[in-house]
């Protein structure tokens, strides 16, 4: 069974358009793709723009698995490290919490901003762009939504936390008993998830596909699906 | 002469979009696709990227020198730079710990800013290098600059973790919120510098 259909190009509204490479600044022509393939810049040898295979279904599957790993890993702590009879617990809330408690109000919210807020922004907004975008639809504020997904994509550092947390492992393993909990497998999954979405499409196909989906074009394009 | 000539977009009046990419007349004056503002070229970024720059060579000096974690125990309290955390490390034998810390706080900030003074002064055409290079080096601070995060992040979880009752607590020190500065600065630093600049200074000067 074919549920998909290979090297389908994604829609764009205009036919011949042409494209400016983002780091030299060369116009060139702006061919359609086959899933896959990517367009590099003839003058400097930039990568241009990719189409990415199944770009909306890998972006609306890893992001709805990605909030719900969120959620795993906001409900349960990733470790408890028992030591000397006392023990504790960490999560993303409960360090921020450490921090505002020590006096550094600032660094929690800058924690709270990295950890929690922007990867849920980012997820968020991506789920709400491409789970509409498979049936063509776009909901209302979705080209406002699409700007604030590209603005919080490298303030998302969750990858870059779990490198902490590998450090701090090693730095306190010889101190305390330590337990993995789901939190920690949760995250984990987590940080694939988000990396496997927005690895999933490409950013022009986003905004061309959004584009007709909100507002259906003026002069249709033949349907690539037909025959 | 040329068999084929590179025209270049600003040099037809059109700009592609910062946030979408789609090529318009930079006269429209915002995107007809998602509305952002259109500019040739990222506004005032040599100047932009310089601010930022400078904001983070100032706050990289308390982030060094201060304490990023001080330890309280049931001897008395201890204060640790990164710096002595780095060599405490070393000196234990734990070097994927060093290694790790070392690189990502002391190595990959002072290479970042390093490598956009490089690029701004390119943009400048205060000092040439091959495009390729340029390019690298544009692509490689872009990636690396939020790893540095990492120290910031241990210092978090640290200070989580670490609150046996009286026996010992670690509560974060100055350097930790400067060197977060640090992170942030160099990132909007190579956020708003545009890496059209390099190009428009290479056609500037004639090639023989």
């Amino acid at each position: 069974m074919r549920r998909h259909h290979h090297g389908l190009p994604w829609p764009r509204r205009d036919r011949d358009e042409q494209v400016a490479c983002e780091f030299c600044d060369a116009v060139q022509p702006a061919p359609r793709l086959r899933e896959g393939e990517g367009a590099y810049c003839g003058n400097c040898g930039e990568l241009l723009y990719q189409n990415r295979p199944r770009s909306l279904s890998r972006a609306t599957g890893f992001s709805i698995a990605a909030l719900i790993f969120m959620l795993l890993a906001h409900s349960f702590p990733f470790l408890t490290m028992s030591a000397a009879g006392a023990s504790t617990k960490l999560s993303l809330i409960r360090c921020a919490r450490a921090l505002s408690h020590d006096g550094d109000v600032l660094l929690s919210w800058l924690c709270i901003f990295f950890t929690i807020i922007a990867p849920l922004a980012l997820v968020g907004s991506l789920l709400y762009m491409s789970a509409p975008l498979l049936y063509g639809r776009a909901l209302p504020g979705a080209l406002q939504i699409a700007r604030w997904f590209q603005r919080s994509e490298p303030w998302a550092m969750l990858e870059v936390f779990l490198l902490g947390f590998i450090v701090s492992l090693l730095k306190l393993g010889h101190l305390a008993e330590i337990h993995f909990n789901i939190g920690l497998w949760s995250l984990v999954a987590l940080v694939i998830c988000i990396a496997g979405a927005t690895a999933g499409i490409d950013r022009r196909e986003l905004w061309d596909r959004l584009e007709l989906a909100v507002d259906p074009a003026p002069k249709p394009e033949p349907v690539d699906r037909a025959g | 002469m040329k068999s084929e000539p590179v025209r270049f977009a600003a040099d037809l009046g059109l700009a592609s979009c910062h946030t979408c990419g789609k090529l318009s007349p930079v006269k429209s004056g915002h995107c007809p696709r998602c509305g952002s503002g259109l500019h040739l070229r990222k506004p005032d970024s040599l100047a932009r990227t310089l601010a930022f720059l400078l904001g983070s060579i100032a706050f990289y000096i308390p982030a060094m020198s201060l304490p990023v974690m001080n330890v309280s125990g049931l001897g008395g309290g201890e204060q640790s730079t990164i710096l002595s955390g780095v060599v405490t490390f070393w000196e234990m034998g734990s070097y994927p710990v060093a290694i790790i810390i070392f690189t990502a706080s002391v190595l990959i900030p002072i290479l970042k800013i390093a490598a956009l003074a490089w690029l701004c002064l390119a943009a400048t055409g205060r000092f040439s290098g091959t495009h390729k290079k340029m390019a690298l080096t544009y692509h490689i601070t872009e990636l690396v600059g939020r790893w540095s995060m990492v120290d910031v992040f241990v210092v978090a979880i640290l200070a989580c973790l670490v609150r046996l009752g009286n026996l010992m607590t670690i509560t974060p020190g100055p350097a930790a919120l400067s060197f977060a500065a640090v992170v942030i600065l160099t990132m909007l630093s190579a956020m708003s510098f545009d890496p059209r600049l390099l190009w428009d200074q290479r056609r500037a000067t004639p090639t023989p």
